[in-house]
């Protein structure tokens, strides 16, 4: 691995992807207009759940839209990176062009994840961040250490999020018919925009611990409010930490099992 | 001419039951993957919970009812049109479409509800698990509301359906057709009813949604099968509907008519 290479390569690819886009400039007042309607939509659904003016699940209104520009930050992450690349795998394994990116002299899994970057959907990262940042400042109960901790666990949202995508995708290698298995994590991924808390009984089990949604949008938001827990914190890097050994090790596996398509 | 009809339905229906009998297991994950209602089911259930039992006159049996027909009806009214339009014109596939006796439309439709006969084994199990997982639930009260249901709903999915088709046939013009036709899935949250009932949300917005087809797409379809509206109810419910799809079917036939005027396939 030498990291230079590797920062010049993710340059180059972004460079080409985004010049091939900027040819549909239309994209982008739509999906402008189609990421403002879902935030809207989220805050205005989660003023109804608030609108008796309780706690859901210990927290108010204001520190749930936390948990809601987290879980847009993260649809954004999975629209702007993850979708455009890992969504080519499972045609790539049908039609047998797989072969290419196996003969290229660079990681095979560096390549199948970092060679798309859709722009358009950038909108809702900054929309994202920014119902964050609104709720972060008027809530005055940020600390420091809060936010910085914040920060490392949004990135290993990230890894939990790009890893489980990754494991999905990669299963096209055996289930060549089955394109959308990574649709199952995404609908499970729309319990993130509430704070696991509001969950009752053994859903909030499964939302924890079974599909891992709580450490991706609930936990990093505890740490931006000031209500960071050491031991969900060391958690969620465990958990980040162990799916992407997971992923690359299963990757591995699969290449090796890959026998390409026809013949 | 009857006749003539009724042999080319058959052969519709017949070829496309042995297509989707092929996706079959991608059904399952487009349905397992449609589970927001689900989600919503089980956070206001946990709100009804923490806050002694009910949040504005529901309980946690009346959520799992409302929402569990939420999800039926989300599964019923399933379209992709928009996105089939967008393909055949850009890549020219409705030059061969348009060499046969029938309006395109008609496949269309024939693909769209084929596909719903094979969502319905899921359905039951599903519907079956979560009326059982919480305690009371009374998804409906007698037999007439599920046949008053089962025309509500068609009518809803013939309103979703055309919504996507017209969406779709503004491929033609622009090609952001199915773009514009995802923009239903990010306002159906809260415009049909799938976040929250629409009976909680503010009376200013409520007056606004009615006039829309929205909720008469999902919300309206579930308060008959969960037995919340009688006879002239019901009947109020499907006029709209009918109104709704009149209007939609004369926007069709004028994007159709226009539409071919301007297409010119690809390598013609």
């Amino acid at each position: 691995m030498r990291p230079r290479r590797y920062f010049r390569l993710i340059m180059l690819l972004a460079g080409a992807s985004v010049s091939a886009q900027l040819e549909y400039r239309v994209n982008f007042l739509v999906n402008v207009a189609s990421s403002i309607l879902a935030s809207g939509g989220a805050l205005f659904g989660l003023s109804i759940l608030f609108s008796d003016g309780q706690r859901v699940g210990g927290w108010t209104y204001r520190e749930a839209i936390v948990v809601v520009g987290l879980f847009t930050l993260v649809e954004g992450f999975i629209a702007t990176f993850l979708q455009p690349n890992l969504s080519r795998v499972s045609e790539a394994v049908r039609t047998g062009t797989m072969d290419f990116t196996l003969l290229k002299p660079i990681d095979s899994q560096f390549l199948v994840s970092a060679r798309e970057v859709n722009i358009f959907r950038l909108s809702d990262i900054l929309i994202g961040l920014g119902l964050m940042l609104w709720a972060v400042i008027t809530l005055h109960s940020a600390t420091p250490w809060g936010v910085a901790l914040g920060i490392v666990l949004i990135l290993a949202g990230l890894v939990i999020v790009y890893a489980i995508w990754f494991i999905l995708t990669t299963t096209a290698f055996w289930f060549v018919n089955i394109e959308n298995l990574t649709e199952l994590f995404h609908g499970l991924f729309g319990a993130g925009q509430f704070p696991v808390t509001a969950f009752p009984g053994w859903t909030r089990i499964v939302f924890s611990f079974v599909v891992p949604v709580a450490f991706i949008t609930t936990v990093p938001a505890e740490a931006f409010i000031g209500r960071a827990d050491p031991a969900r914190a060391v958690g969620a890097a465990a958990i980040a930490l162990f799916l992407f050994f997971v992923a690359r090790w299963f990757w591995k596996f699969a290449v090796r099992s890959y026998t390409s398509a026809s013949s | 001419m009857i006749r003539h009809a009724a042999r080319k339905a058959r052969v519709l229906f017949t070829v496309w039951f042995a297509h989707m009998l092929v996706y079959r297991a991608e059904i399952i994950i487009w349905m397992l993957s449609g589970s927001i209602p689900l989600i919503m089911m089980a956070v206001w259930i946990g709100k009804a919970s923490s806050s002694g039992g009910s949040v504005g006159g529901f309980t946690a049996a009346t959520f799992a009812a409302y929402f569990l027909a939420v999800w039926l009806t989300n599964q019923c009214i399933v379209a992709w049109a928009a996105w089939e339009l967008d393909r055949l014109v850009r890549e020219g596939l409705l030059s061969p479409r348009l060499l046969r006796p029938l309006d395109p439309i008609w496949n269309e439709l024939a693909a769209h509800v084929t596909e719903k006969v094979l969502r319905i084994p899921l359905m039951i199990a599903i519907l079956f698990v979560g009326v059982h997982l919480v305690p009371g639930t009374q998804l409906t009260p007698d037999i007439p509301h599920v046949l008053a249901y089962t025309v509500c709903v068609g009518f809803a999915f013939g309103i979703r359906f055309l919504l996507s088709y017209c969406t779709g046939l503004l491929s033609f013009w622009t090609t952001q057709a199915t773009a514009i036709d995802e923009l239903y899935y990010v306002v159906a949250g809260f415009l049909t009813g799938a976040f929250a009932p629409l009976s909680l949300y503010p009376a200013s917005v409520r007056a606004v949604i009615d006039w829309l087809p929205f909720p008469y797409i999902v919300y309206y379809p579930v308060q008959v099968l969960n037995g919340n509206l009688a006879g002239g109810g019901i009947l109020r419910v499907l006029a709209v509907q009918a109104l709704w799809l009149s209007v939609l079917i004369l926007i069709r036939g004028m994007l159709w008519r226009r539409g071919l005027r301007q297409y010119g396939a690809v390598g013609a």
